[in-house]
């Protein structure tokens, strides 16, 4: 009895650590960068540039979550987030009204995302893998195709305002706003998680990344479900385009080289499971937030960036880690 | 088989009628034929691989036959997908159970079939009620859990069997089909498994068992068939057979039956 | 850390005459580069001359890169908006890409930031500090027309003719060859391409058995140009100078093959991007371009390209 007591308080200890170390770490995080950098750190630009800074990998991070949650990997993200970027940039300079620019950036990703869908279920590529890594060289290829591997400058007001526009908010302080990209975030955070936990389909996806075969036989369609998360995980792309998009006011070919990794990262650390079935849309935000304030933090004090690498990938074992001791653990006595 | 082997007046409810099934080379199911009556409760039995576990999943649409025909209250009915079978009121209960350890109980009962409104083709999952039924659900089946909040991967495997066994339940399917539901059961909780299926059939449904367990099969079941490599091999009602003639049906001989049959009980 | 004070030797420059101690010992120029040091010696190079531009001025230098290198667009875009949080007077910046860094650093310009381009420019307006390749190519002709007769006969690989770069170090190799008397006799395009260069020379020679001199846009093209003489045994006869000051080139011009390579000034360039900056700080107009100057690499100080 007493040892199967301790057992048992050891698993509660490891599934807290789980679902709660990566808001431990962000906290931590915020207070050594305020403890360090006092000035700059807390001040309301430093602090919008990191909202800033994070979207990006913020949208990639949340539709690789939801294919994550399948036990599949999305390695095109980035790839279709530069076409995405490019083709609206031309679209856009090319004199298309706003309305309809906007919607080539994630129009292109679902179309994207349905391609790696169609891949799994009807050609039945054996693994999301190779599938996704297919779409990543040929998308970039046909990203420097379109564009002769150029940048494509120039892109209009309304659509910069979505990158790199700020809503005012006098109480912040002089330069204190909100980020219209932090309001596309909330928007595309809360709409997913309530997509996740609250409708069927969302708990198909979590079914299907807990056991497949337990989907099948309730009568779950999963190649559907496959097609709807990699058809999310190609939106969310094409969004992360448009703010790309409107952060640089350009459509450039280099625009998400090596995104799909840093989106994994994220996931990662941010507690979901690699094996499926498991994580927290909140806790996906969270692990994109110790990036990007490792990120912020080690800029501010001008520590060459190859530590910021070092640092997220032993982050991400660590992380693993915590989810490997989880599953022995709860395989329990 | 023979006609005289079923009893009653009554069509069956359920039947298959030369079902083969082939997995590439290997043909698992050789024209098999199956009637379950309204109301029966009936045994398949056989040795490890004969093929009964394929045959339910060709009944409860897992998988499609290579040959031959489903027949449902005398209608012929081709079964696309475990939905289309759930939906005439076939439900199966897996040899492996079929469950997503990372959901809560509540769910994987309700798995596919989540209770909600809807809007606009989707559902919104109404929590509290999957909740609510699930519990009572549970509390008719007599199974106690801590609570439905639990995610089945923590439950033991008794636990995850009652669970598998309410999830094919919570819809009153008219067939209900167990693929070895008390394999992996202690002494006590095969008993529990046992009375469920006896109350089944009160209720009017028809089951299907599979077991390796003559006590089981003798305990329960209405009438018996066995399976030999793929083929029908021999049927009878219980009534009118007796455990040494079935065990040498999952063995492949006929005709000892008599001289054993003193050392049955 | 790359990350350098030093308050002690403030007073010396003129630079340092506009600014009061105090300030100056709180200037912050950051020179955000699109690869770092680590990982590309050319790169290394513009470090070290800014961060000691640094030391010698007093101030604050920050040289930085994305940690994805010349690719990592959002990464510099990062950087930038950091160092604009942090307080930086000025920015000295090679864009990793022309296009995707133009908001960031209007950004920087609308917030009080100066802005100066190095070694590649944005679209957009502003000080460029660089290599002119035409008067650099100079250097190299000019070092053919020290060590051969008036009169002789000379040659120039091209580049990619189409690029700038190629158009410029073949008009300054050209400029530099003709003016001082020689005889150009071939001016072919070999892709800066060792290989191609090899072929074109081989050509060359054949119809100019008398041939004394080759400049070659890059070294790839000077190294292919020497392979084409040592083939034909001319290697005593005829001298190749090149373009780059490439390690390879060091190598052969130490072993008396190549004679001389036309090298940038990476170090000069990270100093004159923290200068740049300064200097607009305290109110000066800088011309649209800045030239780093070229230096020649010879046997005297090829040890140090290696
Ligand atoms: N998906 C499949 N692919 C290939 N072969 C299969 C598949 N499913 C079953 N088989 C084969 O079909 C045959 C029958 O298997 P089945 O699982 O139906 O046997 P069973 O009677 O249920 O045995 P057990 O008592 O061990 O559960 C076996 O030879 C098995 O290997
Ligand atoms: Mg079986």
């Amino acid at each position: 009895m007493a040892v199967r007591s301790t057992e048992e308080a050891a698993r509660r200890r490891l599934r807290t650590l789980e679902k709660y170390g990566v808001f431990g770490m962000v906290l931590l995080m915020a207070v050594v960068l305020t403890l360090l950098q006092p000035d700059i750190f807390l001040s309301a630009q430093n602090l919008t540039n990191i909202l800033r800074q994070v979207a990006m990998n913020a949208l990639l991070a949340l539709g690789l979550y939801v294919v994550i949650l399948t036990a599949g990997i999305d390695l095109s993200v980035g790839s279709i987030m530069a076409l995405s970027t490019m083709l609206l940039a031309m679209a856009d300079v090319a004199g298309w009204p706003w309305p309809l620019a906007i919607l080539v950036g994630p129009a292109i990703g679902v179309l994207c995302g349905l391609v790696n869908g169609f891949g799994l279920t009807v050609l039945r590529l054996p693994h999301p893998f190779i599938m996704t890594l297919g779409t990543l060289y040929t998308l970039r290829g046909v990203t420097n195709l379109v564009s002769g591997g150029r940048p494509v400058s120039g892109v209009s007001d309304t659509i910069r305002f979505l990158g790199s526009g700020e809503i005012p908010m006098p109480f912040l302080g002089k330069f204190g706003s909100i980020p219209v990209s932090a309001v596309v975030l909330l928007v595309c955070y809360a709409g997913t998680a309530y997509f996740l936990n609250k409708m069927s389909i969302g708990r198909h996806i979590f079914a299907v990344g807990g056991n497949p075969q337990a989907a099948r036989v309730s009568g779950i369609d999963v190649n559907r479900i496959l097609l709807v998360v990699y058809g999310m995980s190609g939106f969310f792309a094409g969004l992360a385009g448009l703010l790309m998009a409107g952060r640089t006011g350009a459509g450039f070919p280099n625009a998400g080289i090596g995104a799909e990794l840093d989106a994994i990262a994220a996931v990662i650390i941010g507690g979901a499971s690699f094996f499926g079935g498991r994580g927290t849309v909140l806790g996906v935000f969270a692990g994109v937030l110790v990036m990007g304030l490792l990120r912020n933090g080690l800029n501010l004090m001008d520590v060459s960036a190859f530590w910021q690498q070092t640092l997220i990938g032993m982050i991400v074992v660590g992380a693993v880690f915590v989810d490997v001791l989880r599953r022995r653990a709860g395989r329990g006595p | 088989m023979s006609d005289a082997a079923h009893r009653g007046p009554a069509a069956p409810l359920l039947e298959a009628r030369g079902i083969t099934k082939r997995f590439g080379a290997i043909t698992a199911l050789d024209g098999v034929h199956l009637r379950l009556f309204p109301g029966e409760v009936l045994g398949v039995v056989g040795d490890n691989g004969a093929g009964k576990s394929t045959l339910m999943k060709v009944l409860s649409g897992l998988h499609a036959p290579t040959d031959g025909e489903i027949v449902f209250d005398s209608r012929t009915v081709v079964l696309h997908s475990p939905r289309d079978a759930q939906n005439i009121g076939i439900e199966m209960v897996y040899q492996d159970l079929a469950l997503a350890g990372n959901l809560p109980i509540h769910e994987n009962i309700y798995l596919g079939r989540e209770p909600g409104r809807r809007v606009l083709g989707f559902t919104i999952v109404d929590e509290k009620l999957s909740r609510k039924m699930a519990m009572e659900h549970l509390d008719r089946l007599n199974i106690t859990v801590k609570s439905v909040d639990q995610s089945v991967e923590e439950l033991s495997g008794g636990q995850a069997q009652a669970v598998a066994i309410a999830r094919a339940t919570a819809f009153e399917g008219r067939v209900v089909i167990m693929d070895e539901p008390t394999a992996a059961l202690a002494i006590k909780e095969v008993g529990k498994v046992l009375d469920l299926i006896k109350r089944l059939k009160d209720h009017g449904a028809s089951v299907i068992l599979i077991s390796h367990r003559m006590d089981d099969v003798f305990f329960v079941c209405d009438r018996v068939m066995a399976l030999f490599h793929g083929r029908n091999f021999e049927e009878a009602p219980i009534a009118e057979t007796n455990r040494n003639e079935v065990i040498g049906w999952i063995m492949g001989t006929r005709g000892h039956a008599a001289g054993l049959a003193h050392e049955g009980a | 850390m790359t990350r350098y004070t030093l308050k002690g030797l403030l007073a010396a420059t003129g630079l340092a005459a506009a600014f009061t101690g105090a300030a100056l010992a709180d200037t912050k120029v950051a020179v955000i580069m699109s690869d770092s040091g680590s990982a590309n010696p050319f790169w290394a190079a513009v470090t070290k001359g800014a961060l000691d531009k640094g030391a010698e001025l007093g101030i604050d230098v920050a040289a930085v890169a994305p940690a994805g290198g010349e690719t990592d667009v959002a990464g510099q875009i990062a950087m930038v908006e950091d160092q604009i949080a942090k307080g930086v007077v000025g920015i000295a910046i090679a864009p990793a890409d022309t296009a995707a860094l133009v908001p960031v650093l209007e950004q920087a310009r609308k917030r009080g930031v100066h802005v100066v381009f190095i070694d590649k420019r944005a679209d957009m307006p502003g000080t460029y500090i660089g290599t002119n390749n035409i008067p650099a190519a100079r250097i190299g002709a000019q070092h053919i027309c020290d060590s051969v007769e008036s009169g002789s006969d000379v040659a120039v690989l091209q580049g990619i003719v189409t690029s700038t770069t190629g158009q410029h170090r073949a008009q300054g190799g050209r400029e530099g060859l003709v003016e001082c008397g020689l005889n150009l006799v071939a001016e072919q395009p070999a892709d800066w391409d060792a290989g191609k260069a090899q072929t074109a020379t081989e050509n060359i020679l054949t119809a100019n058995p008398g041939l004394r001199a080759i400049f070659a846009s890059n070294d790839n093209m000077a190294l292919g140009a020497i392979e084409a003489l040592r083939t034909a045994k001319m290697l005593d006869q005829v001298m190749i100078v090149g373009f780059d000051g490439n390690p390879n080139a060091a190598e052969s011009i130490l072993k008396g093959e190549l004679a001389a390579s036309v090298a940038q000034r990476p170090a000069v360039m990270g100093a004159m991007g923290v200068e740049a900056v300064l200097k607009l700080v305290a109110g000066e107009e800088l011309p649209d371009e800045i030239d780093t100057g070229a230096e020649l690499v010879t046997k005297e100080n090829a040890e140090s390209y290696l």
